[in-house]
């Protein structure tokens, strides 16, 4: 079963939170390599992809376009880093000093616009074949069998996805922005 | 190649698709074209940083931690299905009123501090902790309910069941829960319960599950970490006294215990009170040894007003042990029929009809159309109609119905009813392939030979002390004696014929019904026994029986209507 993210949600709000358990296994990885530029080790990163993902499972039922889930996920995830981020300095410094090293550590290649937020904005096909050929590390070979499309499918919609991803980091490096945290 | 034909195929330079020929003309190309040189260092330059990105979170093992938050959160109310209910009772006494004797069954000298308070938390939590890497486990305890009910249904009256859980966390979930006559398996793909008692019956749920058929309860012991935090919740909002006692275990270790006195909050004269685990005041009691922070053991007790009795004792645990990949099989035999589930209920062409019954006459429509073995009719109201209950219900004459009542944690309504169930045709299977050489009861059939019931010897029938008068009995003679001695309950002849599990089973339902203040000798019908016939395929004999009178049954009959079509459908009771 392969649902669409648009699906998946919807089968968690009729009543099949388990269902839950899919999203998360969709969106671990980018979502922890998100974190991993703003929260620093492992532990706190996984603490706070866990907390992200459970909040958005708490607050699903307000997600007003399921198809955007990631995007609305990272919206999440980078309040839930900010946070992490002011408690963790809280104790050393003062806010000012949390905001400064928060805003310095943003972005996830220091001088580059975040990956993840620019995957987000890819279409949702584009967007699987990037997640599963890069962040679960599988051949083309495997991300056709686990899409069940020809292998053709899978290399000719990755060299769209590259020229899409392109595009939209080219227009976040030239908009210099480095949120996507909007709640669709 | 022009630079067109060149942009087409970096992507796939970079990913090493090209065969060598197509690779050389790009590298050609690119050696004479700049901008495309630029597009494909931009190109491999992406690749490079999305790889190093995968790198970064090639760690990140989340589902189990999310899944197990998640499950703690009242995502929304949970809706009971009438399937889950309606499996509950069919096949036993169920819903019945708790009474009789009690063993209370105390502990060590329990803290009741605020500081022993904070350092049962701590136990918890550190017990929790202990497992937070859990990829599998095996749970074995023994449970007072009945073989075929529910699973969450509890009987402080019934004799101890074995319970079992397997369950994997990781790589992809999987669980399997069973008890001697009701056994569900989650795989992954879907969740199939098998009930065994009788006729099979199988439920499937054509998805993946985390817990389903009223299992919640063993579950949150499963998924320990969640079972812990979530006590402790329960000990912070509800105000259940939670306590810590330290003591010295068999094994000469010291053990921390943790108990927790927890309230179901219905009232004491509520029919289904203390009838599920949900249900249940209940005294849990979790074991943990202090050195390696595991959870050893949980006891249950229910808290009567007549006593306190132990009604589940998890003594078990298995950690990350590998699990046979067979557990996640379920073996389904050929007779199985199908439950409908309750979203599936047909909306029929009459159904105002039905949908504008009342519960008591809805309970009435039912019994008259199994009365005149009208089962489509019967069908409207109950799903599936196996053989075992047509035969059971046919002709089933209506003495009785009651005015409907109702339970606080229960979406439907009891219906009490008195009926008078027809004589009923029945074989057993009869053989002295034994050591013991005389003829003991190996199975149930009805008219047609159709199995009902297998009777487990979980060995060979003892060699008794006068043995050569057993075995001098004929194939009729054993059947006679078995009944005679069943209608006597006389517990040590029966066991001469039949195996441990059917008398102690028997033993446990008598018992309850006592308790339920119906007069057993009554309940037993009387039975005549008939010819003998030889089965060469089954090397058995088959020894006719029948009921002389007809039986007259007492019970509630609990019906609900919280489905799409809005008719009453029997739910338990029968």
């Amino acid at each position: 079963m392969n649902l669409t993210d648009k699906e998946y949600v919807e089968r968690c709000r009729d009543g099949h939170p388990e269902d839950f358990g899919l999203l998360v296994d969709r969106y671990q990885k980018p979502l922890f390599a998100y974190l991993a530029a703003r929260v620093g080790n492992f532990p706190q990163t996984e603490e706070a992809a866990q907390e992200s993902f459970v909040r958005a499972f708490l607050s699903l039922k307000l997600l007003r376009k399921p198809e955007s889930f990631y995007a609305w996920l990272l919206g999440i995830a980078g309040r839930v880093a900010k946070e992490q981020f002011r408690s963790t300095v809280h104790h050393e410094r003062d806010c000012e000093a949390a905001q400064f090293m928060i805003a310095d550590t943003a972005a996830d290649g220091g001088e580059e616009p975040p990956l993840e937020e620019s995957i987000a904005a890819l279409p949702e096909t584009y967007r699987q074949v990037i997640l599963l050929r890069y962040y679960e590390g599988l051949s083309c070979q495997e991300v056709a069998i686990r899409l069940a499309v020809p292998l053709g499918t899978v290399t000719k919609t990755l060299s769209r996805a590259y020229a899409r991803l392109r595009q939209e980091l080219a227009a976040r490096e030239r908009a210099g922005q480095t949120i996507n945290t909007h709640q669709p | 190649m022009n630079c067109a034909e060149c942009r087409d195929n970096l992507v796939a330079c970079a990913e090493g698709w090209l065969n060598r020929e197509e690779e050389q003309q790009c590298r050609a190309h690119w050696e004479a074209c700049a901008a495309c040189r630029t597009e494909f260092e931009a190109i491999t330059r992406l690749q490079q940083r999305l790889i190093a990105r995968g790198q970064t979170a090639a760690e990140a093992r989340l589902v189990e931690a999310v899944m197990r938050r998640v499950r703690q959160e009242p995502f929304q109310p949970k809706k009971e299905t009438i399937m889950s209910k309606l499996l509950k009772h069919r096949w036993g006494f169920g819903l019945s009123a708790a009474a009789g004797a009690s063993a209370a069954i105390l502990l060590t000298i329990l803290l009741t501090t605020p500081k022993a308070q904070a350092k049962a938390v701590e136990v918890m939590t550190k017990g929790a902790q202990a497992v937070a890497k859990l990829t599998c486990i095996h749970l074995r305890g023994q449970l007072r309910t009945l073989p075929a009910d529910n699973f969450s249904y509890i009987n402080a009256d019934s004799p101890f069941y074995t319970i079992e859980l397997w369950k994997q966390f990781e790589p992809d979930l999987k669980w399997r829960i069973e008890k001697p006559e009701r056994v569900i398996v989650m795989d992954g793909q879907s969740t199939v319960m098998l009930i065994k008692a009788g006729n099979n019956t199988g439920v499937k749920l054509p998805q993946r599950t985390t817990s389903a058929f009223d299992t919640e309860w063993l579950h949150r012991i499963a998924n320990l970490s969640n079972t812990l935090s979530n006590e402790l919740d329960n000990a912070r909002t509800k105000g259940w006294p939670l306590n810590l006692a330290e003591e010295t275990g068999a094994d000469g270790r010291l053990k921390s215990v943790v108990t927790i006195q927890t309230k179901s909050g219905m009232p004491d004269n509520d029919y289904c009170k203390n009838t599920f685990m949900e249900n249940a005041d209940t005294r849990r009691v979790y074991r943990f040894d202090a050195q390696s922070q595991l959870l050893e053991s949980v006891k249950i007790y229910l808290n009567r007003p007549s006593g306190e009795v132990q009604i589940f004792d998890l003594n078990q645990i298995d950690y990350n042990q590998p699990i046979n990949p067979g557990v996640w099989k379920l073996e389904l035999p050929a007779d199985v029929s199908w439950a409908q589930l309750p979203e599936q209920l047909p909306i029929l062409p009459d159904n105002e009809k039905y949908a504008s019954m009342t519960a008591q006459q809805a309970a009435r429509a039912f019994f008259e159309a199994c009365s005149r073995e009208d089962w489509n009719e019967a069908g409207k109201f109950m799903s599936p109609i196996n053989d075992q209950l047509k035969e059971y219900l046919g002709g089933v004459e209506i003495v009785s119905l009651g005015e409907p009542f109702s339970s606080q944690n229960y979406p439907g309504q009891m219906v009490p009813y008195e009926i008078k169930l027809r004589a009923q045709e029945f074989n057993m299977r009869v053989a002295n392939t034994n050591a013991a050489k005389r003829f003991v009861i190996m199975g149930v059939y009805d008219r047609k030979l159709r199995l009902q019931q297998d009777l487990k010897w979980s060995g060979e029938p003892e060699v008794l002390t006068n043995n050569d008068a057993y075995a001098r009995l004929t194939p009729q003679e054993a059947v006679q004696a078995y009944m005679d001695a069943q209608s006597k309950f006389n517990w040590v002849e029966m066991r001469k014929f039949a195996s441990e599990y059917d008398v102690k089973e028997t033993k446990g339902q008598v018992a309850m019904a006592e308790k339920q203040g119906i007069d057993v000798h009554k309940m037993m019908p009387a039975f005549q026994v008939g010819e003998a016939t030889w089965s060469a395929e089954q090397s058995a004999w088959f020894v006719k029986c029948r009921t002389i009178s007809t039986q007259a049954k007492k019970w509630n009959i609990a019906v609900r209507k919280d489905n799409p079509a809005g008719r009453w459908q029997v739910d338990g009771g029968i």
